[in-house]
């Protein structure tokens, strides 16, 4: 039962004990145990979320108390990543 | 000296300075392009006849201190779409030809029979030579000739080998701050209306220029000031922040992220091989390679998204590869290696095509089979073609809705006859009625100023949601407007999050125009050069039935987020109302 977390840009060094290769995203499969949103997601790997630009599920623009389960996929982007989105759309939240 | 307008007659090769009319006082890039254009040029006009007209202008604060604002615009009637056009591009020749007060360069006319034409202009000469040893040639060689025959320091506007053969997705290509023949105003086939009127070149020495006239210089300076602090405080903007970092090809892995990075002619949304031609990686390998990132388009911009893509060891510069050309050029052929897309970006700016039409075409030409997805050394001998001038070359030199026809492909990714840009409608829909309802036909920077607050709309919309004429139609507004300025339109991220940005903006234009303008004023500006440019297509035939996407987006799925495009007719005429 596990989330395929995609990783961008700058926020790829974040990440302990993972070594990305070369400038394409790091590829997490997190285990759904004790993950029911965003913000759960970002705790567990250490990411705050002051350091985040973009966060889609399953494409969709969501924010930090979107909801995930089993077999989602999840991009977050870093901060210097903000580009379109912020300013067009709202973001999807669950809470 | 006032402000200028150079009017040239190829017909008689005949140049002359005309005074600039004071109703026009307060307009410049695409406020004018497009107003000369509806006064002077008959709509119903072949655009490749003699009664077509090309204008050049910058825009109202280019060639000033002010950042980031070396813009000019082009316009003319498009022999893609039929309709009014305007295409800009950021480049020192802007720049020059500001310095030298020249608001517009108006070309009028059709020279008889093949010669091609430079037109040389400096300080105290207007004259013409011959461009006939040119023709046929790769503009990275031509250019290179053209800076060691006229020095160094002056600006190039040409066409190439796809404009001679009158294809309409041939650009006009300005020279970037390397000489570089890489800045484009590319799309609507503006090349083409270039050479039907014999012209090849147009090559601006601006030494002794007397500089753009500033009526009120304490308010520019005071809104230069403000400007500079919006765009070097924000993230987007600063040094180091997205487009400073990675150019605009960041976006790719975004887009691709949002399921709506059109892969193989628009068959899906999102492909994670595209990561191989993300911004990331690419401005990774230009340093590895000895390029340059970041870089600037025009001198005095702040912002600096451009760079120097080139192969390894620092050789055989290409200049910029830009999101739009990187996904055109890339994943919408199935390529996803930057070293050929390098390549294809190379062929186009040699060519000189429009490289979203070139991808375009691409893409509709694959899929009818003279080329497997993918395929990109096939790619790159389907541009040799235009090259060699052959009948096929002629046919995909004109682009992506003649190539499909030509080939009998029904997926055929364009509104006006104009090729979508890198952004499927299907998953970000409010980009979708701009491309149906922009007079320009499908043009992703027609509705592209992130303007939502300035224009009072506020908040923001689900990409999801068809309730989106009013989005469309005021980033269209405010879209038009900063084409006015000459101002680059990624100003848009930090003026808007800044308040003090805008009324730099505004001062800007009040020091230029010695006025009174405020931000309120704004709307109405853009409003009435996109009423010009909508009566031109309105008297050229154009109807609301002409403002519509292709059939296959509302027919087929785009995985993954499987949804058509669904927004209702009569939302899309709701943008311009009936």
């Amino acid at each position: 039962m596990t989330i395929l977390v995609k990783i961008f840009g700058d926020l790829r060094n974040k990440i302990k004990d993972e070594k990305p290769d070369g400038a394409l995203p790091l590829n997490l499969y997190i285990k759904t145990e004790n993950i029911e949103y965003i913000r759960d997601i970002l705790q567990k790997i250490s990411i705050e979320e002051k350091d985040t630009s973009h966060i889609f599920v399953n494409g969709v623009y969501a924010g930090f108390n979107k909801k995930v389960k089993d077999g989602d996929r999840i991009g977050i982007f870093s901060k210097n990543q903000a580009l379109l989105y912020k300013w067009y759309f709202k973001r999807e939240e669950d809470e | 000296m006032s402000k200028r307008i150079l009017r040239v007659n190829m017909s008689n090769l005949e140049a002359k300075f005309e005074d600039f009319p004071a109703d026009f006082a307060a307009l410049g890039g695409r406020g004018l392009t497009s107003t000369i254009v509806e006064k002077e040029v008959d709509p119903l006009c072949h655009p490749l006849g003699p009664n077509n007209k090309l204008v050049l202008a910058p825009g109202l604060v280019t060639g000033t201190l002010a950042p980031s604002s070396g813009r000019i615009s082009v316009g003319c009637k498009s022999p893609l779409t039929g309709g009014i056009k305007e295409a800009n591009a950021g480049t020192p020749f802007a720049q020059q030809l500001a310095r030298m007060r020249i608001a517009a360069i108006i070309v009028e006319g059709k020279h008889k029979g093949s010669d091609f034409y430079t037109l040389k202009i400096t300080k105290d000469k207007v004259e013409f030579t011959s461009a006939n040893k040119w023709v046929g040639k790769g503009l990275y060689e031509t250019y290179k000739g053209l800076f060691k025959e006229y020095g160094d320091k002056v600006g190039i506007c040409g066409i190439g080998i796809a404009a001679e053969l009158f294809g309409a997705s041939s650009g006009i290509c300005f020279n970037d701050p390397e000489g570089l023949p890489s800045r484009y105003a590319g799309r609507g086939g503006v090349g083409a209306v270039m050479a039907s009127k014999g012209l090849k070149f147009i090559i601006i020495d601006d030494t002794g220029a007397p500089g753009v006239e500033i009526l009120n210089e304490e308010a520019f300076k005071e809104g230069a000031e403000k400007l500079r602090k919006a765009l070097t405080t924000h993230d987007v903007t600063k040094p180091g922040g997205a487009l400073n970092s990675y150019g605009t090809s960041v976006l790719v892995n975004i887009i691709n992220e949002a399921g709506g990075l059109p892969q193989r002619n628009f068959s899906a949304g999102q492909d994670d091989r595209s990561e191989k031609v993300s911004g990331e990686l690419k401005a990774e390998e230009i340093k590895k390679r000895g390029g340059k990132r970041p870089h600037y388009c025009n001198v005095g911009c702040i912002i600096q998204c451009s760079e120097v893509w080139c192969k390894p060891g620092g050789k055989d510069p290409v200049g910029c590869l830009e999101y739009e050309s990187v996904w055109s050029l890339g994943p919408n052929c199935g390529i996803y290696n930057l070293d050929d897309v390098g390549e294809l970006n190379r062929a186009c700016n040699d060519l000189g095509l429009d490289t979203i039409e070139a991808g375009g075409m691409m893409g509709v030409a694959m899929e009818g089979g003279l080329a497997e997805f993918g395929d990109a050394k096939k790619a790159l001998k389907l541009m040799d073609e235009i090259r060699n001038k052959t009948p096929l070359g002629r046919i995909l030199a004109n682009g992506t809705a003649f190539t499909a026809q030509a080939l009998g492909v029904t997926r055929v990714p364009v509104v006006k006859s104009q090729s979508l840009p890198a952004y499927d409608p299907r998953a970000i829909k409010g980009i979708g009625v701009t491309y149906a309802t922009t007079p320009q036909g499908a043009d992703h920077t027609a509705g592209y100023a992130i303007a939502t607050e300035i224009m009072g709309v506020g908040g923001t919309a689900d990409p999801m949601d068809t309730n989106k004429a009013d989005l469309s139609r005021n980033l269209q507004i405010a879209t038009a407007a900063v084409d006015a300025t000459g101002y680059c339109l990624f100003i848009a991220f930090a003026v808007l999050d800044i308040p003090e940005g805008l009324e730099g903006v505004v001062g800007t234009l009040n020091g230029i125009l010695g006025s009174n303008l405020t931000v309120a004023d704004v709307p109405g500006y853009g409003q009435s050069i996109i009423d010009v440019e909508r009566k031109f297509n309105k008297a050229a035939g154009f109807t609301k039935l002409d403002d519509r996407l292709p059939e296959f987006f509302l027919k087929e799925k785009l995985a993954p987020h499987n949804t058509v495009f669904d927004v209702s007719d009569e939302e899309l005429d709701k943008v311009w109302g009936a």
